[in-house]
């Protein structure tokens, strides 16, 4: 690790903190932004433990605790007010105050305010900090450019969830299927510029996406969707296949893009190193790349399509439900969301290959 | 047939078109890390300590996925080394992060989802939201520190008089060439992964205060964090571990020679 301490930029990270005090101190004091009153909890008396259990013999308790604070936005800035709360032992969906939190309230004149949700601004800023200082600081402009294509790229996809609001989500999978389109040129056009590597890139990326969307639809129609449970969807709000689809399309796109990526910089380096590489040598080296890189990364997707079902999943166990209702009503559709997306990223293998093979400037040099 | 079963025999079939029986492996490491990880599941639905599971659990998964679809024993001892130090790392960051930020168990946005149910299950859901945090990271460490170490492993081969400090270096520049398509893959999955969320917020109007307020937002937005966080420690751990194994090697085999 010497290597690493001596190499790190003293300026950057002196920059890194300052920003990050002025980050965290900003938001720790922002509560005149919001519209809703923010209450901080000053002191707390926390009431007796009532133990509860229920059908499936869960064992549990619960405690009421009393809150004082004070408002501290709003016309209602300085207020003193007592708020009761309940937490239990899990915290499934309630959690225990202690002293300095701050908490968005409904406020009533006549009688009892009460809590609403927890104020988690500032670690979420100071996650963010974190993740873009070492960024800068590990791998300098290279960081600033990735980072400048997420931004570009939330911005877009905001963009379009209003749009697909204003649209009543009637063309949800035309819209992002397009937005696919865009979001791939723009961030291949942000990491390669603008050259035939890119264009070769971008058309492997699309390709390999369609081909995952095209071979679960053909599989939807002849398996009848059977142990596809989109009752299950959560947040749901519209038609949830093509919804469903949507999600899907868009959450694959990043690893197809990556896939794509790889493979093709690598060819485009090995011609550039053997310019009397034959088409053929070339697309079964891209294949040899891909095949090495694939399987990992299925499993990027795998664990971020999955680890937010695990909680549900745990609380329907405890609800007396089998392993196997547990699952299907959890896990398949991440399952499958995984499975079309690997789908996707495996056919980027030939796909990029073949388009190297074919875009890659001129034959055998004299 | 169910579709689950369909679509992963095309994906099985695929694998194997494509890479053979690195392709029958890299199959088999999805099927063991889906086991695994609801087994893990079950055993805190037993009531087990959740952080240990997920420890023991997380080691498994990174070598199966490290070992299962590595092509050069060396590169895959590597980057398995530098995936445990990650792995270290980001629990001791996860596990505060996760008291500051709240976002155990479930939102007002899943109302829908939990009518009916028990929530007073006896089993701290801040202990699951830190488990669920480090497992999906797993994927992500497991992916980068292969990149780099197959990378560095390469040049290694290929100059096997390089200093063990121009190795180091090289592995930065590897990290710099697959960061911005891992950050993509990592973003874009979250934009996929919480799209009818973005909906749902869409519809209520929520502004951007609501959103970064948010529990289930957060939840999902602190996962992609923490994996963005991993994959860039990855970078400079893996190119120290190689730079390190290879200056020891190199003065075994000088010293035997």
């Amino acid at each position: 690790m010497n290597e690493v301490i001596k190499k790190l930029p003293i300026k950057i990270i002196i920059g890194a903190l300052v920003l990050g005090f002025i980050a965290i101190f900003g938001t720790s004091h922002d509560e005149f932004l919001y519209q809703q009153p923010i209450f901080k909890v000053e002191s707390v008396h926390n009431g007796n433990r009532m133990k509860s259990s229920d059908e499936f013999h869960n064992a549990d308790y619960q405690i009421n605790q009393k809150l004082n604070g004070t408002i501290m936005n709003g016309k209602l800035k300085g207020k003193h007010l007592t708020i009761n709360n309940t937490f239990s032992h899990s915290g499934a969906m309630d959690r225990e105050y202690h002293v300095h939190n701050e908490a968005f309230i409904s406020y009533h004149q006549h009688g009892q305010s009460t809590i609403k949700d927890y104020k988690r601004d500032v670690p979420i800023v100071f996650l963010v900090w974190l993740s873009i200082s070492l960024l800068v600081i590990f791998l300098r402009m290279s960081g600033v450019s990735a980072l400048l294509s997420i931004i570009v790229n939330s911005f877009l996809f905001y963009d379009s969830v209003l749009i697909n609001y204003q649209t009543q989500g009637d063309q949800v999978l035309f819209l992002f299927g397009t937005l696919a389109i865009i979001f791939s040129a723009i961030t291949l056009w942000l990491i390669l510029g603008f050259s035939r590597q890119m264009l070769t890139t971008l058309c492997s990326t699309i390709a390999g996406t369609l081909v995952s969307i095209v071979v679960s639809l053909i599989v939807f129609t002849f398996t009848h969707e059977h142990g596809m449970y989109y009752e299950s969807m959560q947040y749901v709000t519209q038609l949830p296949k093509p919804l469903f689809l949507s999600e899907t399309l868009i959450g694959s796109l990043g690893a197809v893009m990556d896939e794509s990526t790889d493979i093709i910089s690598s060819l485009f380096a090995l011609k550039s190193e053997r310019p009397q590489i034959s088409r053929k040598q070339i697309f079964l080296s891209g294949r040899q790349i891909g095949a090495s890189i694939m399987g990992p990364l299925v499993n990027v997707l795998f664990f971020i399509f999955m680890g937010s079902t695990l909680p549900l999943a745990l609380l329907f166990l405890k609800n007396g439900n089998s392993i196997g209702y547990s699952f299907s009503m959890n896990m398949s559709l991440g399952i499958v969301q995984s499975l079309i997306s690997g789908i996707g990223i495996v056919a980027a293998v030939p796909l990029a290959s073949l388009f190297a093979s074919l875009f890659i400037k001129g034959g055998a040099k004299k | 047939m169910s579709t689950i079963t369909a679509l992963g025999i095309i994906l099985l079939l695929m694998m194997v078109a494509v890479g053979g029986k690195k392709g029958v492996q890299s199959f088999l490491s999805l099927l063991f890390n889906f086991g695994f990880l609801y087994f893990a599941i079950i055993l805190m639905a037993y009531h087990l300590p959740p952080l240990p599971i997920t420890l023991i659990v997380g080691i498994i998964i990174l070598s199966l996925t490290i070992f299962l679809s590595g092509t050069d024993d060396n590169a895959s001892q590597s980057a398995f080394i530098s995936s445990l130090f990650v792995l270290i790392l980001l629990i001791i960051l996860i596990i505060p992060i996760e008291n500051w930020v709240q976002v155990q168990g479930f939102g007002i946005e899943d109302s829908d989802d939990l009518e009916g149910m028990s929530l007073l299950i006896g089993i701290k859901f801040i202990k699951i939201a830190i488990s669920t945090a480090i497992l999906s990271t797993l994927g992500a460490i497991a992916e980068a520190s292969m990149a780099i170490a197959s990378g560095l492993n390469e040049i290694a081969e290929q100059h096997p008089a390089i200093k063990p400090r121009q190795l180091f270096i090289d592995g930065i520049s590897v990290g710099k060439q697959i960061i911005g398509t891992t950050l993509n893959t990592l973003f874009f999955g979250l934009f996929g992964g919480s799209l009818s969320l973005f909906i749902w917020f869409a519809g209520l109007h929520y502004s951007f205060g609501n959103i970064i307020n948010d529990k289930v937002f957060g939840a999902e937005f602190i996962i992609i964090m923490f994996s963005l966080i991993g994959v860039i420690i990855t970078i400079p751990i893996t190119s120290a571990v190689i730079s390190r194994r290879f200056a020891k090697r190199k003065s075994k085999s000088q010293s035997k020679g």
